[in-house]
């Protein structure tokens, strides 16, 4: 899983990812603990919310500091996470985890 | 002939087509359109493809001025012109509106979208409607974008008067191009064209401003004034279904959400945010959480120190245009 998340993680798009399994992080190539924590909470928080109302959404993007934290919904309710520089298009990173995503998923 | 081309840049509003207009000697060709969305509240015309003008410096100079649509839908178009039409222009003009919520991120929007344009180019600040909102004033800009890194001209001028949009022209070309009489063909530029004083300005109406008057007597009443109008302007920008107005204390000032799905979605997002907030300042400012999906519209939550805004938008619109409208809207509204 470890190597997998090493695939995702791509310079100039993607900093570093993990995976959000139930309320905990399974495996991680986070280096920075603090953001891996916020991501964490957030994540695990709105995607409660998200099946509580039913609103389908799958996907969530949150801006702090200098960083965008991205979760995705996978189809087994993990959510795959991932951190970006602000300032890349976040239509990159979109394109990059739709195209990694089955293999997450597989 | 010596062919000089400038390009002028800036938000919807900052005046543009406005100096392109007081110095060109020729009909000028703008685009202009009805706004359709947040630029409503203040303006009937934008420029949607680009304004061009020619200026007539001498006998044996003469200036091409060519300037983007301000509306960031537009965005396409200022690559084109960038990569093809200025290519080669001299400079730079970023216009700055004195009277948007606050001018330096429009600058640090501006200065971003043109950083790798700006390497080989000279670049002015031209503050404008300064004459409608004086502060920020020179010295604070001269103070703030040092602190920026950014060191450049700044001008204040007003954009429908040729001789005060002529000074931005003689800062870039006054030393490259000796054959102009800067005086002359100031006084040749009042004398042929007056200033273009339109009603369709910016400014507050008269009724405007009157009960601006009003509302400045009765303090409590603002917020809610400013409220009603960013909702109006909210519900009038392309793609977006419904908007909540939030307060510093990020509770809610006014909505017109009316699924109560998407409201309370909404609201716990805004709950996230204020915790977050509290809890993990040191990693910075909480801008923005978005949350999407293909089967349902998208939802967002854009944070600024003084208030923020909830949107439901069409889940087709992009997450980066959701983003600049939000920009706008926030830049919009009074505090
Ligand atoms: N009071 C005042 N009005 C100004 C000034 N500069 C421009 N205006 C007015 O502001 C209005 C908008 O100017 P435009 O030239 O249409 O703005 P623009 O930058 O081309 O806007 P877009 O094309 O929508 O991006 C016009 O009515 C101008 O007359 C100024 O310095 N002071
Ligand atoms: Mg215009």
């Amino acid at each position: 899983m470890k190597e997998l998340l090493g695939q995702i993680d791509k310079p100039g798009v993607i900093e570093s990812s993990c995976i959000l399994q139930g309320a905990e992080i399974s495996v991680s190539t986070f280096v920075s603990r603090n953001h891996e924590t916020v991501a964490k909470k957030a994540f695990s928080y709105v995607f409660q919310n998200v099946t509580k109302l039913r609103t389908k959404h799958d996907e969530a993007h949150l801006e702090i500091g200098g960083k965008r934290l991205s979760g995705f919904m996978l189809q087994d309710q993990r959510v795959l996470i991932c951190m970006s520089d602000k300032n890349t298009n976040v239509s990159l990173v979109r394109d990059h985890i739709y195209l990694l995503k089955p293999k997450v998923e597989a | 002939m010596a062919d000089y081309k400038i390009l002028f840049t800036g938000s919807v509003c900052s005046g543009k087509t406005t100096a392109i207009r007081s110095l060109s000697d020729i009909e000028t060709i703008d685009t202009d359109a009805s706004v359709s969305d947040s630029a409503i509240r203040r303006k009937q015309k934008t420029t949607i493809a680009m304004d061009y003008g020619v200026l007539e410096m001498s006998d044996s100079a003469r200036l091409h001025l060519y300037g983007t649509p301000g509306q960031e839908r537009f965005r396409f178009m200022w690559q084109l012109m960038m990569s093809d039409l200025v290519h080669d222009a001299k400079a730079l003009v970023l216009l700055v509106d004195n009277t948007r919520n606050d001018p330096f991120k429009d600058i640090k929007f501006y200065l971003d979208e043109f950083r790798d344009y700006l390497v080989q180019r000279q670049l002015i600040i031209a503050v404008t409607h300064s004459d409608q909102q004086a502060h920020p004033d020179h010295a604070y800009y001269m103070n703030e974008l040092k602190n920026m890194g950014i060191f450049t001209t700044v001008l204040f001028i007003d954009a429908r008067y040729p001789d005060s949009v002529l000074e931005v022209i003689k800062a870039v070309l006054a030393e490259r191009e000796p054959s102009v009489d800067w005086d002359e063909l100031g006084k040749r530029l009042m004398e042929h064209r007056p200033p273009v004083i339109e009603d369709q300005s910016c400014e507050a109406s008269e009724s405007e401003q009157q009960e601006q008057i009003e509302q400045e007597k009765k303090p409590a009443e603002i917020k809610l004034f400013n409220a009603v109008s960013l909702m109006d302007a909210a519900m009038n920008t392309r793609g977006i279904t419904g908007a909540m107005h939030l307060g510093a204390d990020r509770k809610v000032l006014e909505t017109n959400i009316s699924s109560m799905q998407n409201q309370a979605m909404l609201k716990s997002m805004v709950n996230l945010v204020s915790a977050l907030e509290q809890k993990v300042a040191f990693l910075g400012h909480i801008d923005n959480l978005v949350l999407c999906g293909p089967e349902h519209e998208t939802l967002s939550v854009f944070v600024e120190e003084r208030q923020a805004l909830g949107l439901c938008s069409e889940k087709e619109l992009s997450l980066s245009v959701v983003k600049q409208q939000a920009m706008d809207l926030l830049q919009w509204s009074g505090e």
